[in-house]
């Protein structure tokens, strides 16, 4: 996964909801287990810093739209 | 040919004419296809009949300032439409022949419940088309993305309901991003519908960038909803692959761009709410995962943990228990063994003993057996030695008497022999030998006895009775 700047919402929350069910099914061992949580703490943590942080990227689109 | 007229004579008639024929006015259906406003407040129009796309009739109208005034506000809230070019109308006219301007239809006054059902009858026409050609529910069944958060608008840029919707969205408590784009468009009357179309048609090129596009217009201002309740405009809205969201600032039943849009909202601060919201839903949902994997980590942690304690405590237990289980076992061991050891060498000290005791005897008794054995023995010896030695000096006392008569006569016979060899050692003495003619070779000093071995050149001595010669040889021949 290298791709964590340009992750979608979707593909981090489907990502984040698979780790949850596994934990939930205790699919997981105690080994994996610290590894995926932190896994999906940095999802959240890409996807708040979404919802609030400018992406300069998307403003670029932005100014350079025709009108 | 008896009576001519001029023109302005017969105009004047022909206005005669047409007065007294519709003495009180006539109420007529038409539609609006040209309307213009002057300065004074008239309103100048043209009334038009279609049949399907073909215009079958045509008439100039006017309506004075003082009945404009107070008709227009009436029609447009009544309708919820503006009094505006491409509506149906049913009006009250006087037919009017102006001798210079010709034929005009005064307008008096209006029904609106004419117009409202006719509107009412086109917009269920195009619900209805729209429907039989599938698409109605097009947009409504796009998923709205999980976040909202770039947004087409199309909107005019001077619209108060505009300027009211960035600000909103823009200055949301939660402090989301939003990234808003303005696609502007008239969003009144006969522009609106291709300047929306021409919008979402720009829209259409980033239908990958923005999450959803919002049609948004402040409220406040008459109301001019025929424009929205177009069948181009909701066809396009239908196709459209981003979501549309509606707020153009009505209370009355929802135009037909509402019904096709994939949300419909009534005011632009409304759709602002509803985009935030959206996002507010999943950053909620982000905390609740947040929360929800700490927990769950925790709870799994706090299980292992006591699984591993358990572990722990049983098996210090089984060890504890498996080393005293041994311990105990190994001091049985260990007593057995002992008292094994002990009862060996019990054993083994008490067979020695018994052996000591059976082998004393038996050495006494072969004892004094071989004793008197060699005692025996020695007896036997002493005798024979004796006898033997008796038996040797008869034996050497004849032998003396025998050498003593033999002596006698071999010393005559030994005096004879030497005298005879006292001759012959003379004779063959090397010094007699010599006399006689014989010499002795020597080479380095030893006698040589052949003439092997012998080379030419080898220095050889050769003695003769009364001295000697060195020569050297220079001649071998073998016999």
């Amino acid at each position: 996964m290298n791709t964590k700047k340009t992750i979608s919402y979707s593909e981090a929350m489907a990502e984040v909801e698979e780790i949850l069910e596994k934990i939930e099914n205790e699919e997981l061992d105690v080994d994996e287990l610290a590894e995926k949580v932190q896994r999906v703490s940095v999802l959240l943590k890409i996807c708040k810093d979404k919802l609030t942080k400018t992406n300069e990227q998307v403003e670029q689109i932005l100014k350079e739209m025709e009108n | 040919m008896d009576q001519k007229l001029t023109l302005s004579e017969l105009n004047k008639q022909i206005g005669e004419v047409l007065a007294g024929a519709f003495p009180v006015g006539v109420w007529v259906i038409g539609e609006i296809s040209e309307l213009k406003e002057n300065r004074n407040g008239h309103c100048y129009l043209e009334l038009i009949e279609k049949q399907g796309n073909e215009i079958v009739a045509r008439s100039r109208a006017t309506i004075w300032s003082y009945t404009f005034r107070m008709l227009k506000p009436y029609f447009e809230t009544t309708t919820g439409q503006l009094f505006s070019q491409g509506i149906k109308i049913l009006v009250q006219v006087s037919v009017e022949f102006h001798p210079s301007f010709g034929l005009s239809l005064n307008i008096r006054d209006i029904d609106p419940v004419y117009t409202v059902g006719d509107m009412a009858l086109q917009r269920n026409e195009i619900i209805n088309r729209l429907k039989a050609e599938g698409v109605f529910d097009m947009n409504r069944e796009l998923d709205l993305p999980l976040v909202p958060q770039k947004i087409a608008i199309i909107s005019s840029s001077t619209a108060a309901g505009y300027l009211d919707f960035i600000n909103q969205l823009q200055n949301n408590p939660q402090g989301y991003k939003f990234y808003t784009k303005l696609f502007p468009a008239t969003m009144q009357g006969v522009e609106t519908v291709p300047t929306i179309i021409s919008a979402l048609e720009k829209i259409y090129r980033y239908e990958d960038f923005f999450d959803a596009v919002v049609v948004i217009r402040g409220g406040g201002a008459t109301a001019d909803l025929s424009s929205f309740d177009n069948y181009d405009l909701a066809y396009h809205i239908t196709q459209f692959p981003v979501p549309v969201i509606t707020g153009i600032g009505h209370e009355k039943d929802d135009t037909i761009i509402d019904l096709v849009a994939h949300t419909r909202l009534k005011t632009p601060t409304a759709v602002a709410e509803f985009l935030i919201a959206g996002v507010d839903r999943f950053a909620i949902k982000l905390r609740e995962f947040e929360s929800g994997i700490i927990q769950y980590a925790r709870e799994i942690l706090t299980e292992k943990q006591n699984e591993l304690e358990e572990a722990a405590t049983s098996l210090s237990y089984i060890v504890k228990s498996y080393i005293s289980a041994k311990n105990s076992q190994l001091g049985k061991t260990g007593t057995r063994m002992l008292y094994s050891v002990r009862h060996f060498s019990m054993l083994k000290v008490q067979h020695s003993a018994r052996l000591k005791n059976q082998i004393f005897p038996a050495l006494k008794v072969l004892f004094t057996v071989k004793r008197n054995e060699v005692e025996q023995k020695t007896v036997y010896l002493k005798h024979d030695i004796q006898r033997i030695f008796l038996k040797r000096k008869m034996v050497a006392d004849q032998l003396n008497q025998r050498i003593g008569q033999l002596s006698e006569k071999m010393l005559e016979r030994e005096k004879e022999r030497l005298h005879f060899n006292e001759n012959t050692l003379r004779l063959i003495s090397p010094a007699n030998v010599l006399k006689r003619g014989y010499t002795i070779t020597l080479r380095e000093g030893k006698i040589v006895k052949s003439v092997e071995n012998m080379n030419v050149g080898e220095q050889i001595e050769t003695h003769f009775s009364d001295g000697k010669i060195e020569s050297r040889i220079i001649k071998k021949e073998k016999k």
